[in-house]
């Protein structure tokens, strides 16, 4: 299932649908090229949280990364963020 | 409101999957594991971080008295962290660059469809 070509994206349409969710006007609408940043701006968000958690078991000497793990560096995570 | 429910769920549930896909490439690479508690946290957090994303998102459009978000606006949120900005800016390049290049062919194959549709009609006359 590990590809080197195959890359795991955010859906647009998901992406899409979580903005206009949140948004509190219904006149918001969401630019086609800006449904792409921001599905990449998740995408980088959810690569930095996974690999901060990874360095943070590493340096526990953990073969698991354990939900404590990402605990530990959620502070850090949100303020860079 | 079920239905307002039912999509949120769904929602949810796309977000996990692939947050989840994510997550696994990435441990799969560090080679360790990655417990389901700490892939759950993550995708909940990243739920989370995208409705702060949108509601900034909508100010900064309001800001520039617009009602639809650009790509500026994404760049904007972008802010705080340098590299990111710049990934950011690049990655938005990449794309402008992307849909440049997908036009092109489209108007490209449009033309050429036009043009065998005219020698067909010819021909048939």
């Amino acid at each position: 299932m590990a590809n080197a070509g195959n890359e795991v994206v955010f859906k647009k349409e998901t992406v899409a649908k979580l903005l206009t969710r949140s948004f509190k006007e219904d006149k918001t609408k969401v630019s086609s090229d800006a449904g792409d940043a921001v599905a990449e701006m998740l995408k980088v968000f959810v690569e930095e949280a996974t690999r901060r958690a990874v360095k943070q078991a590493d340096s526990e000497d953990c073969d698991t990364v354990d939900i404590e793990h990402f605990e530990k560096i959620l502070p850090q995570l949100l303020l860079d963020f | 409101m079920d239905e307002d429910e039912t999509q949120k769920q769904r929602l949810k549930a796309a977000v996990h999957y692939t947050v989840g896909r994510l997550c696994q490439h990435i441990a799969a690479d560090c080679e360790k594991q990655i417990t389901k508690q700490t892939i759950a946290a993550i995708a909940e957090t990243a739920s989370r971080q995208c409705d702060i994303f949108a509601k900034d998102l909508e100010a900064f459009a309001r800001h520039a008295k617009r009602h639809t978000v650009t790509v500026d606006d994404v760049k904007l949120t972008a802010r705080r962290t340098t590299a990111l900005y710049n990934y950011i800016q690049q990655k938005s390049e990449e794309l402008a660059l992307n849909n440049q290049e997908l036009k092109r062919k489209r108007n490209a194959a449009k033309s050429k469809s036009k043009d065998m549709e005219a020698e067909e009609n010819e021909l048939e006359d």
